[in-house]
């Protein structure tokens, strides 16, 4: 039995790849592209464009708070905290977060309602291994404000 | 297997205007479909996909929830009081099951 909800699953594997993919195009015709870094900014850029649909910007109006390093990867506490008036003309529509080297990069969607919910959650995540968590919030004027942390965890949660 | 239990912790009175914490919870599994069992068969994907808060009947809250979420699910989140009435929380897991609570506060 497929449950409808599996297909919009991402795996590192696919994100990076259609990413590369796009940007190869870019890059047709200038030669072999220089090397990054693990852990480089473009590529938590490229993973969140590519799964957005939109190019996100750094900004300091969105807080991820995570344990820098965490004994088990099982159940690592995650709070947001976006500043935003949230009325009707300004105000966060949706919040995602993302762990790119987790087996499913996606995390949750957090919806928010202008005067009605301020846009700040916490929870409970899994993480497969050390990595950049992601978040990104699409504001009511379809920008997407983006940050990341860093979270060491000694133990696989996705096994 | 066992029966999810799903519990919340709200004010049951808030002032007008005033911003008030919920705090929700569910004891699941949240089986990631990722796994296998002694037989190295696959273990079906189970897990609550999905979770809104209603505030008379108005959708003011709700999440998306991937197998990425820890087993239990645990929600803190932020609401406005508005007016009094009725605050209603439902989980949905993988295959249609809902799981509900519903809560009184009073705005005064």
């Amino acid at each position: 039995m497929v449950e409808k909800t599996k297909t919009a699953s991402f795996t590192r594997r696919n994100v990076l790849a259609a990413a590369a993919a796009a940007a190869g195009a870019g890059f047709a015709g200038r030669g072999p592209v220089p090397p990054v870094d693990a852990g480089d900014s473009d590529d938590d850029v490229a993973i969140v464009k590519q799964l957005t649909g939109k190019i996100p910007a750094k900004s300091d109006r969105i807080h991820l708070a995570m344990p820098r390093s965490f004994p088990n990867g099982y159940t690592v506490p995650l709070s947001l905290d976006i500043d935003s008036p949230m009325t009707e003309a300004d105000h966060v529509r949706h919040v995602r977060v993302f762990a790119p080297r987790n087996p499913l990069i996606e995390v949750a969607r957090f919806h928010f309602v202008p005067r009605r919910s301020e846009p700040r959650v916490s929870t409970r995540i899994r993480l497969a291994e050390p990595q950049y968590v992601l978040a990104a919030a699409e504001m009511n004027d379809g920008a997407l404000l983006m940050t990341k942390t860093w979270v060491e965890v000694a133990t696989n949660g996705c096994a | 297997m066992f029966t999810p239990i799903p519990r919340v912790q709200v004010p049951g009175v808030a002032a007008k205007g005033e911003i008030f914490q919920v705090k929700a919870l569910i004891s699941h599994q949240m089986e990631t479909g990722l796994r296998r069992d002694p037989q190295g068969e696959a273990i079906p994907r189970k897990i609550i996909h999905k979770f809104a808060c209603r505030y008379n009947n108005v959708v003011v809250f709700d999440v998306d929830l991937h197998e990425a979420i820890a087993a239990n699910p645990y929600i803190e989140f932020y609401l406005r009081a508005t007016e009094s009435g009725r605050l209603e929380f439902i989980w949905e897991e993988d295959g249609g099951q809902t799981y509900a609570l519903t809560h009184q506060l009073t705005v005064g």
